[in-house]
């Protein structure tokens, strides 16, 4: 049984002082209380509203990216013997409810790994544009692992202390999603999907991967794996 | 031989360049490959400079190509593309070593205000 004072949510935040607040917000009302906000060098007071909040704030003083974030929060976590990592968005397009199902799944399918799959969800709410990006996100993560993925680009991850302790993701941009993938199958760890809502308004659509960020991801990723 | 004027220019450039190459790595500023490849380039652009008819036509032969002015705008291009991705593969190395150094620097100082 995993306690909610085992679980140290981890969000990479940046430029996100509209929505911050929010996610931090819906976590504690579910009684998550270790809640860590990766500021990417945020220049809009990201920080201090997610301080406000109640987060703890780990700021990197420019932006490196959303994969640069991630590994800091992995470090965290490893540094200080974190039992289990939960990565969250911080545009509110993850439902905090959700965490649960990734909880339950962790305990029950001995998992190392967790991702929330939007898309094996019976309600995608995603919009076209973001569906073709996700494709081609996992035909070509598909492609390079072992494992089919239906949401490899997703950012709602749960990690048990292996993974914690095997992944030294090296992408700073979007590609990480894939990479972790990709590093966690060659660590052997065990990765499984859960079905999870996603929240999709104006402001969410703004953030995230867009078509040409979408062909440098795909780019980065792929001379990871060529070039290791 | 009459010598043209950029017959003088260029192999002074390149002498001046390979000194400087070689001053570089004296004072530990680059690394012996890099001394050996600038080394190479700057003494290969001395004697192309010197001999360049001569040069020019066989490269032409060798690849292919029908006039060495072309083959001269070919090997030119190479050597840009070459130089790109030297430059690229710099940018790569300083991008991870800045991504590194805010990493640890962010968690350095989250420990030292949770000190505090």
């Amino acid at each position: 049984m995993i306690r909610k004072s085992e679980i140290h949510i981890f969000i990479p935040a940046f430029n996100e002082a509209s929505t911050i607040g929010h996610v931090i917000r819906s976590l504690q009302q579910l009684d998550y209380q270790n809640i860590k906000v990766i500021d990417d060098g945020s220049t809009d007071q990201t920080d201090h509203k997610a301080m406000a909040a109640g987060a703890t704030v780990i700021r990197h003083f420019i932006n490196r990216g959303a994969g640069a974030a991630t590994q800091t929060a992995i470090e965290y976590a490893r540094t200080s013997n974190c039992s289990y990592l939960l990565l969250m968005d911080a545009d509110g397009q993850h439902l905090a409810k959700d965490l649960k199902k990734l909880v339950e799944q962790m305990e029950k399918g001995n998992s190392d790994i967790v991702i929330g799959s939007r898309f094996l969800h019976p309600a995608v709410a995603m919009p076209g544009s973001r569906k073709w990006l996700n494709y081609l996100g996992n035909q070509l993560t598909n492609l390079m692992c072992q494992q089919k993925y239906t949401d490899s680009q997703s950012g709602f991850r749960m990690l048990n202390r292996r993974a914690i302790g095997s992944l030294n993701l090296t992408l700073d941009e979007f590609g990480f999603c894939s990479e972790m993938l990709f590093l966690a199958e060659k660590a052997n760890l065990k990765i499984a999907e859960v079905p999870i809502e996603a929240v999709y308004t104006p402001y969410s659509l703004q953030k995230g991967q867009n078509f040409f960020t979408g062909v440098q991801t795909a780019f980065s990723f792929l001379r990871r794996i060529l070039l290791r | 031989m009459e010598l043209r004027i950029f017959q003088i220019i260029v192999p002074l450039i390149a002498l001046f360049f390979i000194a400087n190459v070689i001053y570089s790595f004296r004072k530990s500023q680059i690394t012996i490959t890099e001394t050996i490849f600038g080394g190479l380039f700057w003494l290969a652009t001395l004697i192309f400079a010197l001999f360049p008819d001569f040069f020019s036509t066989q490269i032409a032969k060798i690849f292919g190509i029908e006039s060495n002015v072309n083959a001269i705008i070919f090997f030119c291009i190479g050597l840009l593309f070459f130089n790109q991705f030297k430059m690229y593969l710099i940018i790569r190395k300083q991008e991870k070593n800045l991504t590194f150094l805010t990493r640890e620097l962010a968690l350095k100082n989250h420990a030292e205000e949770n000190e505090v």
